[in-house]
């Protein structure tokens, strides 16, 4: 694996822009079909971890993205305690969908983070 | 459409404690989740099946290869003496040595990685080996990593098994 592939890279290359339109169709129509936040962050890690087959190279800033992942944990603990305890969601019934989609954006960011540090993690730093 | 799938279930799952080599049973678990996944989407539980589609067979698939390339790898490099690897060597007499031999690794629980080359012997020497396997006429020859300590179980194994036509030499290399 540690092999550079020309089969590998070109295939994958060719799959790049799917994985990510198709990771932020699955969040952003979470709400109306199936998927969500969730799905959607793993099809988005997904891509970050076949990356590590084309170029087993750490260059992604590992410490940066935790601290995103952070962030967007507060932010989900955050946005519903805003929208929904402060009664928002009755006052301004137009704004439920623009809340699902934010919520389902936030998540699913916060899953491609988390599992793509997990994945790396494992990989770079964890020995034999 | 759901009885084959489930049936195809049982199969993979089978397949997967079967193999004596992990690396197959690692792609028959992708394939499986692939199926359970369709099993999932018949139920009407579309949302399992698109999550178990992408954990099941991508992140826990490369996880489990990667996991592989940590572990102790037996690297078993058989030369091939033509210019170009045809076909045929996959099922002549390399074939059926490469099965004793991955027979004897599933036996001392090591994880076999073997590679087909055309490359000079003495080049190889440079790679990390545990074991060169050259074809002569007069001779099978293996050589083996200086510490490589399983030579004497393989040799012994090897002998045990029913004799190939060619004679093996065994060779342990020094520092």
């Amino acid at each position: 694996m540690n092999e550079h592939s020309d089969l590998t890279s070109t295939t994958l290359g060719f799959i790049y822009p799917l994985f990510i339109i198709y990771g932020l169709y699955i969040i952003f129509n979470g709400h109306i079909s199936p998927g969500g936040g969730f799905q959607g962050g793993a099809v988005l890690s997904a891509m970050f971890i076949s990356k590590y087959l084309i170029l087993p190279l750490l260059d992604t800033p590992l410490a940066k993205i935790q601290t995103v992942e952070k962030l967007l944990l507060l932010l989900i603990v955050a946005t519903p305690i805003l929208f929904l305890l402060t009664r928002f969601n009755t006052a301004y019934a137009v704004l439920n969908t623009p809340y699902l989609i934010l919520m389902n954006t936030l998540i699913g960011f916060k899953v491609a983070c988390g599992m793509s540090v997990i994945f790396l993690r494992f990989v770079f730093y964890e020995m034999q | 459409m759901l009885n084959l799938t489930l049936l195809a279930l049982v199969v993979f799952s089978l397949f997967a404690v079967q193999t004596q080599k992990l690396r197959h049973a690692v792609i028959y678990l992708g394939a499986f989740s692939m199926s359970i996944a369709f099993v999932y989407l018949l139920y009407d539980a579309p949302d399992v099946a698109l999550a178990e589609a992408i954990i099941g067979s991508s992140l826990s698939t490369i996880l489990y290869l990667v996991a592989l390339q940590k572990y102790k790898i037996f690297t078993i490099y058989i030369c091939v003496n033509d210019k170009e690897i045809e076909d045929a060597h996959f099922f002549s007499g390399e074939k059926t040595l490469e099965r004793q031999l991955s027979k004897f690794c599933a036996r001392e629980e090591l994880e076999p990685q073997i590679i087909y080359t055309v490359e000079d012997v003495h080049k190889l020497f440079e790679h990390p080996y545990a074991i060169i396997v050259t074809f002569d006429k007069q001779y099978i020859t293996l050589y083996a990593h200086p510490e490589n300590y399983k030579m004497q179980a393989m040799e012994q194994f090897l002998l045990n098994e029913k004799p190939a036509d060619t004679p093996y030499r065994f060779i342990q290399m020094e520092d």
